[in-house]
């Protein structure tokens, strides 16, 4: 069985942990917790040939860019990077945190979750600012991992990706 | 100020307050001033409680950092109320402390639980093994009991886990884990790992390569060893040898050069890998005390082997051989005689010193007999002579050159010989020193005298002289006989003297039947005397001549009643030969 080794990537409160719970456990919860350091779970997704193992860093999420941990991603088959949609200045951040990983582990396939999109009212992400995501660096996605929106799709995509697979 | 004023100088306040003021103070200012003071002090004195409330939390701190002062003065206090709360509702203390003691119990139970249930399943799976005999054996031989020996020889360490894991993704490559353990999270606990040793190598800056290398969770130490590609790790119970994580380094070493390519282009199948399995489970061990001795290689426990057996050889030769020696010389002990007094065993040459009797046994012939090499063995005997009763005899045996005929045997300090021998012989027996030997006893002894006494005791002996019916006086036929017994008598005498023997003459009257008894016996005895006077006269000595009248009582056998009256009516002789020292006797 092949496993690869997938990256949480955002700042604090967008919704990392909570993707990879909804993903890995069908749960959600509304309490916050910070993490600290970093978590690693795992989840084996099939694919039409094989099964992956996903190994999946979740990266603490910080104030700031510039304090993201590079030595975390050393190693990593794909990142995803998580904004929170109700926080425009979050999805600003993605492309600075997108800058810093691909200086240190270099060009990987990348999915941009923008998250929370169950929170209608407070969206602030509109379709412009989605198409600065160039498909051909990222899987762009607006995900909900309290409705499980997008979740699935945006780890089966990525865990395609890295065995080199595009699913249809 | 104006809500103190009674409510109808309200209006003149108003309209003239300074004049109103002024009056004031004209009338009662002493006492309003006494009176503000009172209430100043008054107010102060309420505000102080409150104030203390407000304060107490910083003046308690601030206390608290400048000296000790506080807590020992609060500590009566707050043991005394801790006291009086348990007293009297124990309950809300103990559900107070539960969350911290409870845990902590449980803690400490289980911890010591884990430590019993290992020890208990190594005792079971080595309940069959020498080892467990072993420990049987021990119990049995110290009285402790079987549970306690393998508690003793508990666990030293235990090799649960080993990880073989990717360098950069910190992807479980390969892991090996005894199968009784849930290993389920393997390749979690490997990315975990990798994610705590990037975070302490980010956290302590400048040490790129090792990093972590031993942290402890828990019972447990991880030992981590780092390679270029791969890392190897290791979960340990117990307390790890110093050597393991070399030992690790080379199975590290092997793994990368033997799986140099599949490291390489490592990109997340780790199918090539399980072959790397056998080499990792060559680091799983199991050591408890009484294993380290297992770990010594097969070449040295030979070499131990063979050394011991050398041993016991040697110990089994130096017991014999001294049980040997001692034999020896316990059978020369008993030998009568020797008296070892000092023996001193060497490797090469020994030493026997004591005490040995001239006469008795030959030393050599009896070590040589007990398997004892006696020229190996220098002797030290002073000389002595033993009063034990068989050195006595044959001390006297060999002094005495004791003839065949004669036997000698020891009652107290007499020796006692008996049987015959030369009559020479028993006068010298009689005469000699022997050590051990008051005196000798011959009287049991026969002596055998030589030819020319026997022969002239013949001649004297077979002589009679005869006389005349009724009359003691000495025929003169008579004369030719008696001078021949006086000179073989005195030939004899002079022999037997040389012998240390002296010899005596026993002259015997007779008479015939007739005739009254009375009158007979007289001219026996007369007849007798008048042979006696006649030798006398030849020079016998009368000391050495007895004479002896018997009458008709011992009559001499004739040929018919004539021949026997003439043959009694005579005199006979008998020669007795005594040893010089005796008064009497020698007669048969």
């Amino acid at each position: 069985m092949i496993q690869k080794k997938i990256c949480m990537v955002g700042v604090f409160g967008t919704g990392k942990t909570s993707l990879v719970r909804q993903f890995v456990h069908s749960k959600f919860s509304e309490k916050y917790h910070s993490t600290v350091g970093v978590k690693i779970d795992r989840k084996p997704v099939q694919l039409s040939g094989t099964t992956v193992n996903l190994l999946l860093w979740d990266l603490e999420g910080r104030d700031g860019t510039q304090e993201i941990q590079t030595s975390y991603l050393r190693g990593a088959s794909g990142i995803i990077y998580v904004a929170d949609g109700t926080r425009i200045r979050t999805f600003d951040q993605v492309f600075e945190l997108r800058a810093i990983a691909d200086k240190a582990v270099g060009i990987v396939p990348s999915v941009c979750a923008v998250n929370k999109v169950d929170l209608i009212d407070a969206w602030q992400v509109g379709d412009e600012r989605m198409a600065e995501l160039d498909p051909t660096e990222w899987h762009a996605l607006k995900t909900s991992a309290k409705a499980g929106t997008g979740v699935e799709e945006a780890f089966h995509w990525l865990a395609g990706a890295v065995i080199g697979e595009r699913p249809e | 100020m104006s809500d103190h004023l009674p409510p109808g100088t309200t209006e003149n306040v108003k309209s003239s307050p300074r004049a109103f003021d002024t009056l004031r103070d004209l009338l009662v200012g002493p006492e309003r001033r006494d009176l503000e003071d009172l209430r100043r002090r008054l107010e102060a004195a309420g505000l102080t409680t409150e104030q203390i409330a407000e304060h107490l939390p910083e003046a308690i701190a601030l206390r608290a950092a400048r000296d000790e002062k506080l807590a020992r003065s609060l500590s009566p206090t707050i043991e005394g109320a801790i006291q009086e709360s348990v007293r009297r509702r124990p309950e809300k203390i103990a559900s107070a402390i539960y969350p911290i003691i409870g845990p902590a119990i449980r803690k400490s139970i289980a911890d010591t639980m884990a430590g019993i249930v290992t020890a208990i399943n190594q005792a079971i799976e080595h309940s069959l093994s020498p080892q467990g005999i072993r420990w049987r054996i021990e119990s049995w031989r110290t009285g402790m009991s079987y549970a306690q020996i393998v508690i003793r020889h508990a666990l030293v360490y235990r090799v649960e886990q080993v990880l073989l894991v990717h360098a950069e993704t910190g992807i479980l490559l390969a892991h090996a884990a005894p199968p009784d353990l849930d290993t389920t999270d393997a390749d979690l606990v490997s990315s975990m790992m990798s994610a705590i040793r990037d975070f302490v190598r980010d956290s302590f800056k400048g040490r790129e390569q090792g990093g972590l290398r031993t942290f402890r969770v828990d019972e447990f130490t991880i030992l981590v060893e780092q390679g270029p590609r791969a890392l190897l790790a290791a979960k340990v119970r117990g307390q790890p040898p110093d050597d393991l994580l070399e030992r690790m380094q080379v199975t590290l070493e092997t793994v990368h050069f033997e799986f140099g390519d599949p490291l390489k282009q490592f990109d997340g199948d780790a199918a090539a890998f399980a072959a790397t399995v056998p080499l990792l489970e060559e680091r799983l061990e199991t050591v408890v005390a009484t294993d380290r001795r297992e770990g010594t290689p097969r070449g040295p426990r030979v070499a131990w082997g063979l050394a011991g057996f050398a041993v016991l050889l040697l110990a089994a030769w130096f017991a014999w051989s001294t049980w040997r020696w001692r034999t020896a010389v316990n059978a020369l002990a008993q030998e009568p005689g020797i008296v070892v007094l000092d023996t001193d065993r060497g490797l090469r040459r020994s030493r026997i010193a004591g005490l040995r009797d001239p006469a008795s046994a030959d030393v050599r012939e009896v070590l040589a007999q007990a398997g004892i090499d006696p020229r190996r063995v220098e002797f030290d005997w002073e000389p002595f002579v033993s009063l034990d009763p068989p050195m006595v005899v044959a001390r006297a045996t060999a002094r005495l050159a004791a003839p065949a005929g004669i036997a000698l045997a020891l009652a107290g300090d007499t020796l006692v010989a008996t049987g015959s021998g030369p009559a020479a012989w028993v006068t010298r027996a009689m005469a000699a020193a022997i050590p051990g030997v008051t005196v000798v006893d011959v009287r049991g002894v026969t002596p055998l005298f030589p030819e020319t006494i026997v022969r002239l005791r013949r001649q004297i002996e077979d002589r009679q002289i005869q006389f005349a019916i009724g009359t003691p006086a000495l025929p003169p036929e008579a004369d030719s006989p008696v001078s021949a017994i006086a000179t073989a008598f005195a030939r004899l005498e002079a022999e037997a003297a040389r012998l240390g023997y002296r010899a005596a003459l026993r002259i015997v009257g007779r008479t015939d039947s007739n005739g009254a008894t009375e009158t007979n016996q007289q001219l026996s005895r007369d007849r007798a005397a008048a042979v006696g006077r006649a030798l006398a006269a030849r020079g016998v000595a009368t000391e050495a001549m007895e004479t002896v009248g018997v009458g008709s009582s011992r009559p001499i056998l004739g040929d018919d009643p004539a021949d026997a009256a003439r043959l009694n009516r005579s005199v006979s002789f008998e020669v007795g030969l005594a040893l010089a020292t005796m008064t009497r006797g020698g007669f048969e």
